[in-house]
C-alpha cells in the first residue's frame, strides 16, 4: 500500500500542492486527472523525491518517509521501491535498449549480468521491442521509445510505477501502442499511478480516479462514478472540457 | 640565406630523444586538468556554498593571464613557499630538492585545469538533465549518475573542444624551456646552437609539433565516430 499524507510543495511564493492525502491500495491503477499546472507532475516527483516536498509523509509498505527525518538512505530506498515513466521518455542517449533496461538491474540491484540481461529481454519483449535490442534511442520511433522506458521500470520490479504523461510527447498516431502496452501491464497486478489526458483510457483502464485542481484533490472514486456521477462542479466542468476537446480532435 | 635541408632530418632524428619529455608534460598537465577541471565544473554546476566562488574565480584568473605567468609564478613562488612552510615546521626539506620538472607540471596542471573546467563543465550543461533524473528515479546515487550517464556523453559533446585543449597544451608546453626543462623546443634550441643552424633546427620542431598535432587530430576523429554510434539515426 502507498500512502501519501499531507503533502505541501511550494516553489518560491507558490503554493504548488496543499496538502494532498492518497492511498494506493496494492495493485491498484490509479489515473491522476486535472489541468495543466494543478501539479500532477509535482505530486508524482515528490513520490520518489525528485521534488522534496516541504510537508507530508510517504508510505511505500513498511517504508515511512517523513520529510522532516528523510534521510539520503531513506530517499535511496523510496527510489528502489519505485520506478517512473517520464513525458520526454528520458532514455539513456549513449545506450542501447537492452543496456537502459539492464542499467538499473546491474547497478543498483546489482544482479548478475546475465540474469540482468535475461530479465532485460522480458521485459523488452513484453512491450513488443523484443527485436530492437541492441538499438539506441535515436533509432527508435518515439512510441518505441516510450515502451523501451517502461520496460525499464518495469524490469525492476518496482512496488510502483509511476507515469507522468506517457502519451503526450506522441504524434497522436503513436498513442495507441504506448497504451495498450500500459493496459497490457495493468493487467498483471502491478500498482500505477498515472498521470494522463487520455480520458478513455483511464476509464478503460484505472481502478481508482483522482482529479486534481489547484494542488488539491477535488474529488476521487472509482472510474463509472467519477465519470459518470461526478459530485463536484469543478469535476463536471473540467470533464466537460476534456470530452470537448477530446471530440474536436478526432 | 643558405639552408641546408639534409640537417633538417639530422635536427629531427635529434629532437625525439626530447618527444618523450615533451608528451609527459602534455599528458601529465592535461591528465591532471581533467581532475581539476571535472572538480571545479562540478563545483560550479552545484553551486556548491563558496567554492563555488573560489573555483569561478581560478577559472577566471587563470584564462585572463598567460600560461607563461602562472609557470613562472608556481617556479619562483612555490619553493619559496615551501621553504617557509618547511623552515616553521622544522623539517629539513629543502625546494632545491624538488625537481624543476615537478614545477612545470604543477603550473600547466593549473593551466589546464581552468581551460578544461570551461570545456567540462558546457559538456556536463549539453546533457539533459532529464537523464539525470531517469537515473536517481531507478535508484542510482549521484556519483553512479555523473559517471555512467552524464560524464560520457559530455565527454563525446565536449570531444572537440577536448582535443583543442589537448593540442593548445601540447604546443603550451613549449614554454617549460624557459625554465630548462629539455622538451621539444628546448632540444631544437641546444642543437640549433651547437650547430649554428637555427632555422633549420626549429622546421624540424616545427614538423615535429605538427607532425604530433596531426595524429592527435586524426586520433580524436576516429575516437569521435566511434564514440557517437548512438548519434546516428534519428527517426524520432
Ligand atoms: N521546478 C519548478 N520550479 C518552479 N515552479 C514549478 C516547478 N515545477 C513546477 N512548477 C510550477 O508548479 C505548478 C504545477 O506544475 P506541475 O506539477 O507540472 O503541474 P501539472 O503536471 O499538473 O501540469 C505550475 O504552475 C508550474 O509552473
Ligand atoms: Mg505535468
Amino acid at each position: 500500500m502507498i500512502k501519501l499524507s499531507g503533502i505541501r510543495k511550494t516553489f518560491g511564493k507558490q503554493e504548488v500542492l496543499k496538502g494532498i492525502d492518497l492511498i494506493v491500495e496494492q495493485g491498484d491503477v490509479v489515473a491522476i486527472l486535472g489541468p495543466s499546472g494543478s501539479g500532477k507532475t509535482t505530486l508524482l516527483r515528490c513520490i520518489n523525491y525528485l521534488e522534496r516536498p516541504n510537508e507530508g509523509e510517504v508510505a511505500i509498505n513498511q517504508l515511512k518517509v517523513n520529510v522532516k527525518r528523510a534521510s539520503k538512505q531513506d530517499i535511496h530506498t523510496l527510489r528502489k521501491k519505485t520506478a517512473m515513466v517520464f513525458q520526454n521518455y528520458n532514455l539513456f542517449k549513449h545506450k542501447t535498449a537492452l543496456e537502459n533496461v539492464m542499467e538499473g538491474l546491474v547497478i543498483v540491484q546489482k544482479l548478475p549480468k546475465r540474469q540482468a540481461r535475461e530479465l532485460a529481454v522480458q521485459a523488452l519483449e513484453k512491450v513488443g521491442l523484443g527485436g530492437k535490442l541492441d538499438e539506441y534511442p535515436s533509432r527508435l520511433s518515439g512510441g518505441q521509445q516510450q515502451r523501451v522506458g517502461i520496460a525499464r521500470a518495469l524490469a525492476l520490479n518496482p512496488e510502483v510505477i509511476l507515469f507522468d504523461e506517457p502519451t503526450s510527447a506522441l504524434d497522436p498516431e503513436l498513442v495507441g501502442e504506448v497504451l495498450a502496452v500500459i493496459r497490457k501491464i495493468a493487467g498483471e497486478g502491478i500498482t500505477m499511478i498515472i498521470v494522463t489526458h487520455e480520458m478513455a483510457f483511464a476509464r478503460d483502464v484505472a481502478s481508482h480516479v483522482v482529479f486534481m485542481d489547484g494542488g488539491v484533490v477535488v474529488e476521487e472514486g472509482p472510474p463509472h462514478q467519477l465519470f459518470g456521477t461526478p459530485k463536484e462542479e469543478r469535476t463536471r466542468q473540467f470533464l466537460k472540457r476534456s470530452i470537448q476537446e477530446w471530440s474536436y480532435s478526432i | 640565406m643558405k639552408i641546408d635541408p639534409v640537417f633538417i632530418w639530422t635536427a629531427f632524428v635529434k629532437l625525439l630523444s626530447a618527444l618523450p619529455m615533451t608528451l609527459f608534460i602534455t599528458a601529465i598537465s592535461v591528465g591532471a586538468g581533467l581532475v581539476i577541471g571535472s572538480i571545479i565544473a562540478l563545483l560550479r554546476i552545484y553551486k556548491v556554498p563558496v567554492l563555488q566562488h573560489l573555483a569561478a574565480f581560478y577559472v577566471t584568473f587563470i584564462r585572463g593571464t598567460p600560461m607563461l605567468m602562472h609557470l613562472f609564478l608556481v617556479y619562483f613562488g612555490l619553493p619559496a613557499l615551501i621553504d617557509a612552510v618547511s623552515g616553521a615546521f622544522g623539517w629539513t626539506f629543502k625546494s632545491s630538492s624538488v625537481p624543476i620538472l615537478v614545477f612545470v607540471l604543477i603550473a600547466f596542471s593549473i593551466t589546464a585545469g581552468a581551460y578544461l573546467a570551461e570545456v567540462i563543465r558546457s559538456g556536463i550543461l549539453a546533457i539533459d538533465k532529464g537523464q539525470l533524473e531517469a537515473a536517481y528515479a531507478i535508484g542510482m546515487k549521484t556519483p553512479q549518475a555523473l559517471w555512467r550517464i552524464v560524464f560520457p556523453q559530455a565527454f563525446a559533446v565536449s570531444l572537440p573542444n577536448l582535443s583543442n585543449s589537448l593540442i593548445g597544451m601540447l604546443h603550451g608546453s613549449t614554454l617549460a624551456f624557459t625554465v630548462t626543462a629539455v622538451e621539444i623546443f628546448a632540444e631544437a634550441n641546444i642543437v640549433a646552437t651547437t650547430n649554428w643552424k637555427y632555422f633549420e633546427s626549429f622546421i624540424a620542431a616545427a614538423l615535429l609539433y605538427w607532425g604530433i598535432t596531426l595524429l592527435i587530430e586524426k586520433a580524436v576523429a576516429v575516437l569521435e565516430k566511434r564514440i557517437n554510434v548512438y548519434n546516428r539515426g534519428g527517426v524520432a
